[in-house]
C-alpha cells in the first residue's frame, strides 16, 4: 500500500529510518523535513576535527544528494511550528500543511541555555549544529582566552580542539568531577590529567554568579569570589530532549518522548527515535534516554523497519564515545546498576576499564586510554553483556588475557 | 606455494622482489591480526578461517592504528568509532568509516608470509 510517511526532523536517526523504510517499501512517499536547510550530517567532528580544521563541511554528510534522488526520499527545508496528531498534520509557521499516514519524530535534542540577568545571554555561545560550529570556528579565531562553563563531553571536546588551536582555555564545572557522575571518577581523573598536561585549566565544584563586560572582555565571578577574565565563552551545560513542539498533545513525554521497544509512541502511527526518545530497553528493562551516534544510528534503522511493516524490537547494547586530544573514551552499557565494580589496567598507554557487574554479569563498561586502546576490550564487552554471560573476574581484571577467551562459542 | 589472494592471475605476473616478508605463519592466531611497518608505512595482515589477507594498518575515518581493532568473521571493527571493513575487499561496511581500506595480495611460501606492496 502507498502510504505517505514523514520523518520530522533531518538528523541522523531520521536519515537511517528513511533509508531503512526505502529498503522494505519501494512504494510509499517518504518525505523529511528539516530545519536546517542542510542535508543530514554527523555531529560529533562539529566539536573536534571541524574546529581544528581537520575536515571541513563536506566531509560531514551521511550521504549525497544523489542518493536521496536514487532512493526517492524527499528532503525540504522547513521548520514545524505546530501538530495536529488527531487528523495527522503538521504545520509550518507559513501554514503549510503535511498529511502523513505514518510519522516517525526525530527532532533530536536542544542544549540548555545559561540564564543571565543581564543582557550578555547572547555573549555566550553553544554548540549542536553546523551554523554554531562555523560561528565558534570564527569567532575564537582572533581570541586568546576562552573560557568554556560545564565539563561535560562537549564542552571538553571542545577545550581539547581549541587548545590544540593554541588557545589558553579554562573549564568550570560545577560538580566535583568531569562528565558527570555517570564516569567513574578515577577515569574523570584520568581525562582531567590530560587536560592539564596540555595547558588546560579545570576548575571543579564552582557555579557563576556573575558574567558582566568591560571593554570587550568578560569577567566571570565565581561562587567564591575568584574572577575570571576571558575573551569568549562556550557554554555546555547538557542538553534536553526537542518536544516543546508537543507539549500541548496527547504524546506521552517524560524526559522524551516515551516509546515501547518497537519505537512507537502513545498514539497510533507515530513513531519515534534518537536523542528525543525515552525509550524501553527490552535487556535492562528501563526505559532510557541516549545521546549518542551509535543509538541514532541503529534507533533510526529500527524504527524504519518497524514504519514499513517489519516488527523488530530494539535491544541494541548502548555504546558511546568521546575523543579528547590523543584519549579515546568509550562508554558502553549502564554504568548506573551494579554491585560490583572490576578495574582492568592502570596505564592510560594500554587503556584502563572499569567494568560494572550485577550477579557477576556484565551490565556496563567505561574505558579510556591512547587511541585505539581500549575499543576492542569495550566492544567484546557489548558482547559479553549482550549474551548475559557470567564472567571470569579474574581474566577481567588482568590485561595480559585476551577478554575474547570468556566470549562463549 | 599456496596463494590466498582472490586475484591470482595478478599475482602469477608479478616479479618476485615485489613480495615483502611480514613473518611466519604461525606468528597470527586464527581470527587475528598482526601490525606490520615497512618504510614508512603501516599494514594489517590478517589469518582468517581460509587463509591469510593484508590491508592498510591505518582506519579511513582518522589515522588509528586498526591493529588495536576486533577481528569478526571476515571483517575488522575499528577501535575508535566501530567503523567496519571488510578485510578481502576493504569495503567500508558500516560508518563512520566511509571510505574503503586498501587491500594488498598476499602468499604463503614455507610457512612464510609475504605481502605484495605497490
Ligand atoms: C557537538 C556534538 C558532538 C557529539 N559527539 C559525539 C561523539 O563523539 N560520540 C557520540 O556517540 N555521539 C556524539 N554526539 C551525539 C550524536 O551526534 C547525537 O546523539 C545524534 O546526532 C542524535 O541524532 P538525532 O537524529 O536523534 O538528532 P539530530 O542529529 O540532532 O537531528 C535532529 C534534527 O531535527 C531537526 N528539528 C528539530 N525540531 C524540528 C522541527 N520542529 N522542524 C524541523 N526540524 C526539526 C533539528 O534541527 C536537527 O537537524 C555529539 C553531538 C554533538 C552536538
Ligand atoms: S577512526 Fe576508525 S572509525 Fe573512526
Amino acid at each position: 500500500m502507498k502510504n505517505n510517511i514523514i520523518i520530522l526532523g533531518g538528523g541522523q536517526a531520521g536519515i537511517y529510518a528513511a533509508r531503512e523504510i526505502r529498503q522494505n517499501d519501494t512504494e510509499s512517499n517518504i518525505k523529511i523535513l528539516g530545519e536546517e536547510n542542510l542535508l543530514p550530517y554527523e555531529r560529533p567532528p562539529l566539536s573536534k576535527d571541524f574546529l581544528l580544521n581537520k575536515k571541513n563541511e563536506d566531509d560531514l554528510y551521511f550521504h549525497s544528494s544523489d542518493v536521496l534522488k536514487n532512493e526517492n526520499i524527499d528532503f525540504e527545508n522547513i521548520s514545524i511550528s505546530k501538530v495536529d496528531f488527531e487528523n495527522k498534520k503538521l504545520f509550518s509557521k507559513n501554514e503549510d500543511i503535511y498529511t502523513y499516514d505514518s510519522l516517525l519524530i526525530s527532532t533530536g535534542s536542544d542544549n540548555k541555555r545559561l540564564s543571565l540577568d543581564n543582557n550578555l545571554n547572547d555573549d555566550v555561545y553553544y554548540l549542536r549544529n553546523l551554523e554554531e560550529a562555523k560561528t565558534i570556528k570564527e569567532k575564537v579565531s582572533d581570541k586568546n582566552k576562552i573560557t568554556i562553563i560545564g565539563g561535560g563531553f562537549i564542552g571538553l571536546e571542545i577545550a581539547s580542539s581549541l587548545s590544540q588551536l593554541e588557545k589558553k582555555v579554562t573549564v568550570i564545572e560545577i560538580g566535583n568531577q568531569l562528565m558527570g557522575r555517570i564516569i567513574p571518577k578515577q577515569i574523570a581523573d584520568l581525562v582531567q590529567k590530560t587536560h592539564l598536561e596540555n595547558g588546560n585549566k579545570i576548575i571543579l565544584n564552582k557555579q557563576i554568579d556573575k558574567i558582566t563586560k568591560k571593554n570587550g572582555i568578560y569577567e566571570i565571578l565565581l561562587s567564591d569570589n575568584s574572577l575570571i577574565q576571558t575573551d569568549f565563552i562556550i557554554a555546555g551545560i547538557g542538553s534536553a530532549p526537542s518536544v516543546k513542539l508537543f507539549e500541548n498533545t496527547n504524546l506521552k513525554l517524560d524526559n522524551g518522548i516515551i516509546t515501547n521497544q518497537f519505537c512507537e509512541t502513545s498514539i497510533k502511527d507515530v513513531y519515534a527515535a534518537g536523542d528525543v526518545c525515552n525509550f524501553y530497553h527490552p535487556f535492562y528493562e528501563r526505559n532510557m534516554r541516549l545521546e549518542s551516534y551509535q543509538h541514532a544510528q541503529n534507533h533510526g534503522i529500527c524504527a524504519g523497519k518497524n514504519i514499513a511493516g517489519v516488527k523488530t524490537e530494539y535491544n541494541s547494547i548502548p555504546w558511546m564515545w568521546s575523543d579528547q586530544f590523543n584519549l579515546n573514551l568509550q562508554l558502553t552499557g549502564i554504568c548506573d546498576d551494579y554491585d560490583e565494580i572490576i578495574e582492568r589496567g592502570n596505564d592510560i598507554n594500554n587503556g584502563v576499564i572499569y567494568f560494572f557487574l550485577k550477579n557477576k554479569k556484565i551490565r556496563g563498561a567505561c574505558g579510556v586510554g591512547i587511541m585505539g586502546k581500549v575499543g576492542r576490550d569495550i566492544r567484546i564487552t557489548s558482547k559479553l553483556t549482550e549474551k548475559n554471560t557470567i564472567v571470569d573476574k579474574q581474566i577481567l581484571s588482568d590485561q595480559n588475557q585476551k577478554l575474547n577467551k570468556l566470549i562463549q562459542k | 606455494m599456496y596463494l590466498f589472494s582472490q586475484n591470482r592471475y595478478y599475482i602469477h605476473h608479478m616479479s618476485e622482489e615485489n613480495w615483502i616478508e611480514v613473518g611466519s605463519t604461525n606468528s597470527i592466531e586464527e581470527e587475528d591480526l598482526i601490525r606490520f611497518d615497512h618504510q614508512d608505512k603501516t599494514f594489517c595482515v590478517y589469518r582468517l578461517t581460509d587463509g591469510f589477507y593484508a590491508t592498510d594498518g591505518i582506519c579511513t575515518h582518522e589515522a588509528v592504528h586498526l591493529e588495536d581493532g576486533l577481528v569478526m568473521d571476515d571483517e575488522i571493527e575499528c577501535p575508535m568509532h566501530q567503523g567496519i571493513f571488510n578485510i578481502k575487499s576493504g569495503e567500508a561496511l558500516s560508518p563512520p568509516a566511509c571510505e574503503d581500506l586498501k587491500t594488498y595480495p598476499v602468499k604463503v611460501d614455507n610457512d612464510k608470509i609475504f605481502i605484495k606492496i605497490d
